[in-house]
């Protein structure tokens, strides 16, 4: 028996292969709030209400708490990370990464990714694969997007 | 009822705001920041972040999995590394206000193990006027995040609007 997953090891992955990733996440105050102050970020754009009522954001409209995007970063990145991530033995790389729309409590992610390139590794027990990954919104508004290069196991080398 | 106790609005007259973080004309190129703080990850904080962002990977939450993929202890998941280093930048860095709009170059240098203490400091590496925002300027830093060692475990490009002085919101 093997703890994880027997479809997303180096081997399987095909460059230009595009996936929708199972389960939407709908952000709530314990993902942005907790998150928000479990690392130490101090802005209270994140979780003081009354401040973003009556300010609105310098007149951007944004009169709601406003998501981390550190938060959405992670929460994209971590809807694919079953499919992604799950036989990784390392996270290697972020880039590109972009915070294209605002996020709010209530909005619900979910995460798409594309599998840019394929690369051997200097170990050769696993290869290193770059994804793209979008988070779009309950409107279809791509909230997020990214570059990422994880060290991924060989099947070869670790399934039975 | 004394004088200074006068129904509870004293106190509010006499408070001088302290206000936190800084401002776009803060932002040299060059200028270095040693944030505050610290901050020892708990294995309760591996478990909950990485659990409640659905980042289901066992080296983040399964010890004699990391274990036996030769790790002395679980991982901690990476996301939360360059969140807690994010984390200790805000106040010098963004506090002030200004959306954050991107990250490039993030490496992930070295695991953190639960029990380690993340430290970050930041270098302004480009600062300059918004033709789009008014009011802001876009601002560039490298930031470092180090364990207790003094190992750098994880760096980006951090690029956010900075409001200006003078702006009341």
């Amino acid at each position: 028996m093997s703890l994880t997953g027997a479809t997303n090891y180096f081997e399987d992955f095909v460059v230009g292969d595009v996936v929708r990733h199972a389960r939407g996440k709908t952000m709530c105050e314990q993902d942005n709030v907790g998150i928000t102050l479990m690392v130490l970020n101090t802005a209270e754009g994140h979780f003081n209400e009354d401040l973003m009522q009556r300010t609105g954001m310098g007149g951007r409209g944004w009169n709601r708490r406003l998501q981390f995007g550190g938060v959405t970063i992670a929460m994209v990145i971590g809807m694919s990370m079953q499919d992604t991530g799950e036989n990784a033995l390392a996270e290697l790389s972020l880039d590109k990464i972009r915070l294209k729309s605002p996020v709010f409590h209530g909005d619900t992610l979910y995460a798409f990714t594309e599998v840019l390139a394929k690369a051997d590794a200097e170990q050769p027990d696993a290869g290193v694969v770059t994804f793209k990954h979008w988070g779009v919104n309950q409107k279809d508004d791509v909230v997020f997007e990214g570059e990422r290069r994880v060290l991924i196991k060989r099947r070869s080398h670790y399934a039975r | 009822m004394s004088e200074t106790d006068s129904g509870g609005t004293d106190f509010r007259a006499r408070a001088k705001p302290r206000p936190k973080g800084n401002r776009f004309e803060d932002m040299h190129e060059g200028r270095v920041f040693e944030h505050h703080w610290g901050r020892t990850i708990t294995g309760g904080d591996n478990a909950a972040f990485t659990t409640q962002t659905l980042s289901f990977c066992p080296l983040y939450f399964n010890e004699p999995y990391a274990q036996a993929l030769g790790h002395p202890r679980t991982v901690v998941n990476p996301l939360l590394v360059f969140n807690t280093v994010f984390g200790l930048t805000v106040e010098d860095l963004s506090e002030g206000g200004g959306p954050f709009l991107g990250v490039d170059e993030c490496r992930f240098a070295k695991p953190v193990y639960v029990g380690d203490t993340l430290i970050a400091h930041s270098t302004v590496v480009g600062a300059r006027e918004s033709k789009g925002q008014q009011g802001f300027g876009i601002v560039t830093w490298h930031t470092v995040g180090t364990n207790q060692h003094g190992e750098i475990v994880v760096e980006f490009k951090r690029t956010n609007l900075v409001r200006r002085r003078g702006d009341a919101t």
